[in-house]
């Protein structure tokens, strides 16, 4: 029950001012904002920044695994460094990293790379960033209707892992008949592998504001969110930056940067919405659909970064040349790779390349490829008899895996697929939100069984994974339950020889 | 509205959950973290049913029935969801030695699902890395290890008692029920009204006072809580002639609707305790009080009361009624002081 007058979307960032949850803070904030202490309390505990505030943190992705986290938490431990091992902090490319306590990088081991500049490519991260904003005039002259065609002759499907059709979810909620519309940009970027919004802000910042200030003008929003992870200061300062810059074009749009303080759960649309509300960050159960009732109850339309960053070159150079510019599905796509390749970057190539035309732009592969995770480590593990599946949404998916937010990381023959699967479990035991019993208990048990196989090698162990496997996919709330099982399974189904290691 | 519940068209009522439709048509739907009284959650997942053209299993505590649906409860798919989700439940909960979860003296809804709907595979405990908390308070019991993170006793303490002294905290396996920075129930917000303790599903939420105090060897006595004059009605469970323990009737039932104050639900220590006046005592010429009958005892203050009446006036008479009477009781108080003495020096300590 609110209290009359109580601030609760202020919690979050008070409770970042105060530095953490350090002793006192809850009351402090409580008094600030009207919200009762022990839900301040609890929003606090829920947040990795807040919880543990001022010590550095050291990645626990699959790549900065790979590429030798456990090193760097050692040589951090020998010189006596405070600091907390994390999950991903999409800095994949450069891993293995680490962030001090102000989150800015403190060791990087190499910069990533993107493709190269080309004015024929939609996003083009290569080229120069455009601050003339002529897609807005351009979609405004369109108006509307008009806009909406280009957007469905796209075939645009979100970029943030589903793969919904765009022009859909803009439609449904221009329709809404409350007044009161919102845009909310997804800018948490955190699904391990992916680090390709990070670069869409560094590089074109306006791409992605210009993009928002289309959408806001389609939906009829006035105002609009970007929910920007908490580890990415440097996007935010160019977010910043490009925004200032950007005013005289965004009459009648107010953007608010929220910055994310830590939890991976918050990429999902629900979450990510009750976190923006200052609360902890808990799926909501759908329906209603976020279009319908989202940001405090208002039809609010949601997309990822890159998504909207495809918006501009739509507007300009017309949906049907973007939809040309993909293979298998519509459009051009930011690839992520990192792992056992040359240059890990982000790719922008036709959606549906296969693997190997991926790591090829990424200058080819370290070592003896085995495996790769095509999205992040909701998509499981594949073997190389992959190598030639379309990267899409629709073939991945048939393969039992996901295209997801398209963080490909490439596995070469020195890895373990079920040390690496153990990595991934990890991960998703630290980041379930513990609402609902499937996943936060389903979470723990099969981490706990892979632990138990590791140390004994007695499949008995792993007996019921696929079984626990089925009821966090039919009873989680959210798709992290249902997809939280992918790293062991498939490893399971596709690495059997792994099984059978002493 | 029609809807198809397994198969049978029956009525349903705008603004209804599909789990309101399931209760009227008579089906045991399963629930942990629903209560009426606040709004459904749909976290537990018991209460999950298979809607035609979903492809999930969606909580029927929370989906809005509509015209046209069709339901079942009772698939093969709820049956395996249930089965596993309970399996699930056990690996998280304190199990006593034929492998169920544990009672603690409230009954445990969570225990009555395994025994209905059975269980899948048997899998390990879980050891769940939460932080544990002593709390001084005298009435409360948490027991984490028997919780099931329905977050009813957070949502009710919120939205029915707007007092919000717990939250949940933590997150993943680790998230549990607590104050804010862990302090002692006294030293927050907390009223003391043991809510949490009637709407906990599982006892983990249970009275100190009647811990190994076992709810099939009490006897239910109703009463009317005699603290003021609200009229709440009191369930005494009493064992061995004492009182263990008082809870609400059903919400719904009763003028309190299921809520009690810190008083009615605990301060029940006074019904046993020596000190407590079970019959009138008159004081006599030697100073001490000895017992009386009542009609003695009326007589011995009828006669002073007149006589200060008689002596100084009506006025020179004050009546001080308690807030531990009834509302009627009340009311003849200050009937006896105007109409029979004939004064309004009436008043009653609940009075501002």
């Amino acid at each position: 029950m609110e209290k009359k007058g109580a601030r609760r979307d202020r919690v979050l960032e008070v409770l970042e001012e105060q530095g953490g949850l350090v002793p006192g803070a809850s009351a402090r904030v409580s008094e600030q904002t009207g919200v009762p202490e022990a839900d301040v309390y609890g929003v606090a505990t829920f947040y990795t920044l807040l919880r543990t505030p001022g010590v550095a943190r050291v990645c626990q992705g699959l790549s900065c695994k790979i590429e030798g986290s456990d090193a760097l938490a050692q040589r951090l431990r020998d010189e006596g460094v405070p600091f907390e091992e994390v999950s991903c902090l999409a800095q994949c490319d450069r891993a293995p990293v680490s962030i001090d306590p102000h989150m800015e990088l403190d060791h990087v081991a190499r910069r990533g790379q993107v493709s190269p500049a080309d004015r024929a490519l939609p996003m083009n991260l290569g080229g120069e960033d455009d601050a003339s904003y002529s897609a807005l005039a351009r979609a405004k002259e369109l108006g509307p209707s008009r806009l909406l065609e280009e957007l469905k002759a796209s075939g645009l499907q979100g970029r943030g892992g589903a793969g919904f059709p765009a022009h859909i979810k803009w439609s449904a909620v221009r329709a809404e008949a409350d007044p009161t519309h919102y845009v909310v940009v997804n800018a948490d970027e955190g699904e391990p592998g992916t680090f390709k919004d990070r670069e869409v802000m560094l590089r074109r910042p306006h791409l992605l504001i210009e993009g928002l200030a289309i959408a806001a003008w389609y939906a009829g929003a006035e105002k609009a969110y970007v929910y920007l992870r908490g580890e990415f200061p440097g996007p935010k300062r160019a977010l910043e930056h490009a925004l200032a810059e950007a005013r005289p074009h965004l009459e009648g749009l107010e953007v608010h940067l929220v910055m994310g303080h830590g939890a991976y759960i918050c990429g999902e649309e629900t979450a990510l919405i009750e976190a923006i509300e200052g609360r902890r960050g808990m799926p909501r159960l759908k329906p209603p659909y976020p279009t319908q009732k989202g940001l405090w109850q208002k039809p609010t339309l949601m997309n990822n970064v890159e998504t909207l960053a495809c918006v501009p070159d739509i507007v300009l150079r017309g949906g049907q040349r973007f939809h040309d510019a993909g293979r298998t599905e519509p459009g051009s796509k930011l690839y992520c790779v990192s792992g056992h390749v040359e240059n890990p970057g982000v790719y922008e190539l036709p959606l549906g390349v296969c693997l190997d035309e991926l790591v090829a732009a990424a200058g080819g592969y370290i070592g003896s490829p085995r495996a790769f995770s095509p999205g992040g480590a909701s998509s499981g593990f594949l073997p190389m008899s992959f190598r030639d599946t379309p990267l899409d949404f629709s073939a991945l998916q048939e393969a039992g895996s996901m295209l997801g937010s398209a963080g490909v990381v490439v596995l070469n023959d020195s890895v373990d697929l079920l040390e690496a699967a153990r990595w991934q479990q990890i991960f998703f035991e630290d980041e379930s939100c513990g609402q609902c019993a499937p996943c936060r208990i389903g979470c723990r048990l099969q981490r706990r069984a892979l632990d138990r196989f590791l140390e004994t090698r007695d499949p008995v162990h792993l007996e019921h994974v696929e079984e626990l496997h089925w009821e966090m996919d039919a009873g989680s709330i959210c798709g992290l339950g249902m997809v939280a099982s992918l790293p062991l399974l498939s490893a399971m189904q596709h690495f059997p020889e792994d099984l059978d290691k002493k | 509205m029609k809807v198809t519940l397994n198969g049978q068209v029956v009525d349903a009522r705008e603004g209804d959950t599909l789990l309101d439709v399931c209760r009227r048509e008579g089906l045991d739907v399963p629930t942990l973290c629903q209560d009426d009284r606040v709004d459904p959650m749909g976290s537990c997942r018991m209460c999950l049913v298979e809607v035609e053209g979903q492809r999930r299993l969606l909580p029927s505590c929370a989906l809005p029935a509509e015209d046209g649906q069709v339901v079942l409860t009772e698939s093969e798919k709820v049956k395996r969801h249930r089965a596993v989700l309970l399996s699930m439940y056990l690996s998280d909960h304190e199990l006593d030695q034929d492998g169920l979860p544990t009672e603690r003296g409230t009954g445990n809804k969570l225990r009555e699902h395994v025994l209905t709907h059975g269980t899948g595979p048997k899998l390990p405990p879980i050891e769940a890395p939460r932080q544990y908390r002593v709390d001084a308070n005298p009435y409360v019991h948490f027991d984490p290890e028997a919780c099931v993170l329905c977050n009813l006793c957070v949502r009710y303490c919120d939205e029915v008692e707007a007092v919000a002294a717990i939250t949940l905290a933590g997150r993943g396996a680790g998230t549990t029920i607590a104050t804010a920075d862990n302090r002692d129930l006294m030293d927050t917000s907390c009223e003391l009204c043991g809510g949490c303790i009637a709407v906990c599903p599982t006892g983990a939420m249970t009275e100190k006072a009647a811990l190994g105090s076992d709810w099939r060897e009490e006897e239910v006595v109703r009463t009317t809580c005699n603290f003021c004059g609200v009229g709440c009605q009191l369930d005494l469970h009493v064992k061995d002639d004492r009182v263990v323990r008082a809870t609400s009737p059903e919400p719904g039932t009763t003028v309190n609707d299921g809520n009690l104050c810190v008083k009615g639900r605990f301060a029940t220590e006074f019904i046993h305790h020596e000190d407590r006046l079970t019959q009138p005592l008159v004081r006599g010429e030697d100073g001490q009080l000895h017992p009386a009958s009542w009609e003695a005892a009326l007589e011995v203050a009828a006669r002073g009361l007149l006589g200060v009446k008689e002596r100084h006036g009506a006025d020179r008479l004050g009546f001080i009624s308690s807030s531990r009477c009834t509302g009627e009781e009340n009311y003849l108080v200050q009937k006896l002081a105007r109409a029979a003495f004939g004064t309004n020096n009436c008043h009653q300590c609940a009075a501002t």
